[in-house]
């Protein structure tokens, strides 16, 4: 078990690693990905395959073809070999984020009452678990999640959609039409 | 109702698909090399020489004119003239040949050719091992007799045939002509010279 | 080990030979993993390469050609010379290509190809992944594939591969949603992700277990989800999903080899070629093997009790036997419809998922929810009628309005 969870960790850190620090970025978003697939790998380990298949599904298969779709919008992919990829202050950067891992995140995960070791025995009720946690006690916050998500969509449908959709983009398509069919 | 056009389309493939297993005429491809579909009459490919009764030899129609070494585009026909012992040119060839990977098939030779001699061939099946002198067909190969034409090409061999009696009989009309010319001058030079006969006589 | 039950023999088998390596844990987990993946990598390629011949000869058929018929008896041996030819071909790298992502493409699309057969129930006791969320698991892998499609259209540095690669991203994605959507019908029925539970609950228990044989037969099909308005629905929503989802035509736009030279696979030779192909037909194989388990009754089939035994569990013809013939005829269908459809743009593709398919399989949720709870001669005429006047609704409004003229060569 400790030697899966070494090879999940060191492929998941070295995912986030070139994540940042490779030039090429659909090469970057590939070891994002790859980075998704170890935590998804120590979700099992753990004996959440519910959250595993959730990260499979939403991760690997959504956010990363997301990522993908907004690299193809850029236009420098392969990166320039001149172009910095740190920024200016990242010593600071770096600084901050090491004392607020030590400061922050370690003593707080070491004082607190969870428990390091899998919640679950086997794999077999997580599901239903979750399920019932979902539908019974948790139902407002799944119903907002839902609202949220929807008026989200909304949202992005009215953005999306030019203002005077109507009058413009069919007239340009008609009256080109026309021009050909006169000719 | 929206749907049953694709079901229609549906419907006429599996018909398509069953057809063709319970009747042969549906079916528009052959087995190749074991059954041949029949080549049309009016196909053409590449040129041959056409020869009248059984001997080639003898029957050759060919007079190494070279109208159409000549005429060729590409430039694809070869041919040597026959000499006989004294090196007096023969009005046949010696060799006859056609590089089958440079003809084209545009039918140029048959049309300048006098003697009905090169017509197209519907022979489809030129695949060699040897590319250079497999493909340079000489007169062994390109030889084929008037029978052989009728089958292929019923209609060009009839007028073809027609053509030639016709020539023949014009040729025969001014040989005739010819030796009658002859034999009228000769008559005449007989009579002058019995008229100077006379005259020196007197 | 007993052979009472023909059904079960394989799993007697494999049980039988993970048993002689009790005594070592580890040896022992291996073998039964072994067991239970390498059949799976081994049979699925081999029904690859049939239908490879299959698909010929059908589509020919249907032509009114002849179709492969000179390497062995009606050509069956035809793969085998395909294959051989793939491997000896050159495997041409372009230069200007990404040669990491040329490389990695046809390898990251194998793998959720073959993952996928891992949650197929091909009969009791034979599902290699047998787990709790197998078919969440399943569609979640499926939409893996996009990634390497994504990669492989990218890497090849050439416009078509790209557009291809850009193509068949849109799809997948925009499929996806009916394809789940409509699988969630049988979720919400049976209460279950198990793949093999969802078989399980699609036999008639009371006539199963009778001692009729006719009745044992029907049993078997009675319980089948297809049978049930909802199912219909679901199955026509998720075969059509399917269609897309494989890229297979009507709905191959993303390889399309008229229009982009099929795609994403344009620069690729060899066998990193053959591989995007296996790919594919396992991937079509994995799916409809899964449509088969929602909606076709999975390993169930006309099957009888054998003479010698009373256990009610056992069957005389094996149920991977049933599983395969319904994959087949799936497929056979799949041939079918390519062999009769034309390709779809892109806008008439985007159109019927999000304005056509997705809606209905939305409505066939709700459908489902009623005839879950109400009495079946509430549930049934509501449930068809509520589907029929959608389906009549929803293709009046996606109708195309345009006016549709006779066309006029001006300059032909």
């Amino acid at each position: 078990m400790t030697i899966i969870f070494i090879i999940l960790s060191i492929t998941a850190l070295t995912g986030a690693i070139s994540a940042i620090f490779l030039k090429n970025l659909i090469y970057a978003v590939y070891s994002l990905l790859l980075l998704f697939v170890a935590i998804a790998g120590i979700f099992l380990m753990l004996m959440a395959e519910f959250l595993a298949v959730v990260q499979i599904l939403v991760y690997l298969g959504a956010i990363g073809i997301l990522v993908l779709f907004g690299v193809m919008m850029t236009r420098n992919i392969s990166g320039a070999s001149s172009e910095r990829i740190l920024s200016r202050g990242w010593f600071f950067g770096l600084v901050i984020s090491v004392l607020m891992l030590f400061g922050v995140l370690i003593p707080g995960l070491a004082f607190s009452e969870l428990s390091s070791s899998p919640a679950v025995e086997t794999i077999t009720p997580s599901v239903k678990e979750i399920g019932i946690q979902l539908m019974h006690l948790n139902t407002p916050a799944l119903w907002l999640t839902a609202v949220l998500l929807t008026a989200a969509l909304i949202g992005a449908v009215v953005v999306a959609v030019p203002r005077n959709y109507s009058s413009k983009l069919f007239l340009t398509y008609k009256l080109e039409n026309k021009n050909k069919s006169s000719k | 109702m929206s749907g049953s056009g694709l079901l229609k389309g549906m419907v006429v493939t599996a018909k398509n698909f069953f057809g063709s297993y319970v009747s042969k005429e549906r079916l528009t491809t052959v087995s190749y090399p074991e059954e041949k579909s029949t080549v049309s009459h009016f196909s053409r490919n590449v040129p041959f020489l056409v020869f009248d009764g059984d001997d080639a030899d003898a029957g050759m129609r060919c007079t190494s004119c070279f109208q159409c070494e000549k005429a060729c585009p590409p430039k694809c026909i070869i041919i040597e003239k026959a000499k006989d012992e004294n090196g007096k040119p023969l009005k046949r060839p010696a060799e006859f040949k056609i590089d089958m990977s440079v003809c084209m098939g545009c039918q140029i030779c048959v049309e300048v050719c006098p003697f009905e001699s090169i017509w197209m061939d519907s022979e489809f099946e030129l695949a060699t091992t040897d590319r250079f002198d497999g493909l340079l067909f000489d007169l062994k190969k390109l030889l084929k007799s008037n029978e052989y034409f009728h089958e292929i090409h019923p209609q060009d061999a009839e007028a073809s045939d027609e053509r030639l009696r016709l020539l023949a009989e014009k040729k025969k009309a001014t040989e005739a002509k010819k030796l009658a010319r002859q034999k009228a001058a000769a008559e005449k030079k007989a009579a002058e010279a019995k008229e100077k006969k006379e005259e020196g006589a007197e | 080990m007993s052979f009472d039950n023909p059904d079960q023999i394989l799993v007697e088998l494999s049980r039988l030979i993970v048993g002689y390596f009790a005594d070592a844990p580890y040896l022992s987990f291996l073998v039964g993993v072994l067991l239970s993946s390498v059949p799976l990598i081994a049979i699925f390629p081999g029904c690859f390469a049939f239908t490879t011949w299959l698909e010929r000869k059908g589509l020919a058929r249907i032509q009114n050609r002849y179709g492969p018929n000179r390497v062995g008896p009606f050509g069956l041996f035809q793969p085998i010379a395909d294959g051989i030819k793939m491997l000896m071909k050159e495997d041409i790298v372009p230069t200007r290509s990404d040669k990491w992502g040329h490389l990695l493409a046809p390898i990251f699309i194998m793998i959720p190809a073959m993952m996928g057969l891992a949650f197929l129930p091909l009969a009791r006791n034979m599902t290699a992944v047998a787990i709790d969320s197998g078919l969440l698991f399943f569609f979640a892998i499926g939409s893996l594939a996009t990634l390497a499609v994504f990669l492989a259209g990218w890497a090849s540095r050439n416009k078509y591969s790209l557009l291809g690669g850009m193509r068949a991203v849109a799809q997948m994605v925009s499929y996806e949603m009916p394809l789940i959507l409509s699988a969630v019908v049988v979720v919400m029925m049976v209460g279950s992700m198990n793949t093999s539970l969802i078989v399980e609950a699609q036999q008639y228990k009371p006539w199963v277990e009778s001692d009729n044989p006719l009745f044992q037969c029907l049993g078997q099909i009675r319980g089948w989800f297809v049978f049930t308005p909802w199912g219909f629905a679901g199955f026509l929503i998720f075969f059509v999903a399917s269609l897309a989802e494989t890229n297979r035509s009507p709905f191959d736009i993303p390889e399309a080899d008229s229009e982009i030279i099929a795609g994403h696979m344009t620069e690729y030779s060899g066998f990193k070629y053959a591989l995007f192909f296996i790919s594919e037909y396992v991937s079509a194989f994995a799916i409809i093997g899964i449509g088969v388990t929602l909606f076709l009754g999975g390993w169930n089939g006309p099957n009888i009790r054998p003479p010698w035994s009373d256990d009610p569990q056992a069957y005389l013809i094996p149920g991977f036997v049933w599983f395969f013939a319904k994959m087949f005829f799936l497929m056979c269908v799949m041939i079918w419809i390519r062999g009769t459809m034309p390709r779809l743009r892109v806008d008439q593709l985007m159109g019927f998922a999000w304005k056509f398919l997705l809606p209905l399989a939305f409505i066939n949720i709700f459908v489902a929810g009623f005839y879950y709870y109400a009495p079946w001669y509430y549930g049934w005429p509501v449930s068809i009628g509520v589907l029929w006047t959608s389906y009549r609704f929803l293709s009046r409004v996606n109708q195309d309005k345009r006016i549709v003229r006779k066309r006029t060569y001006k300059f032909a």
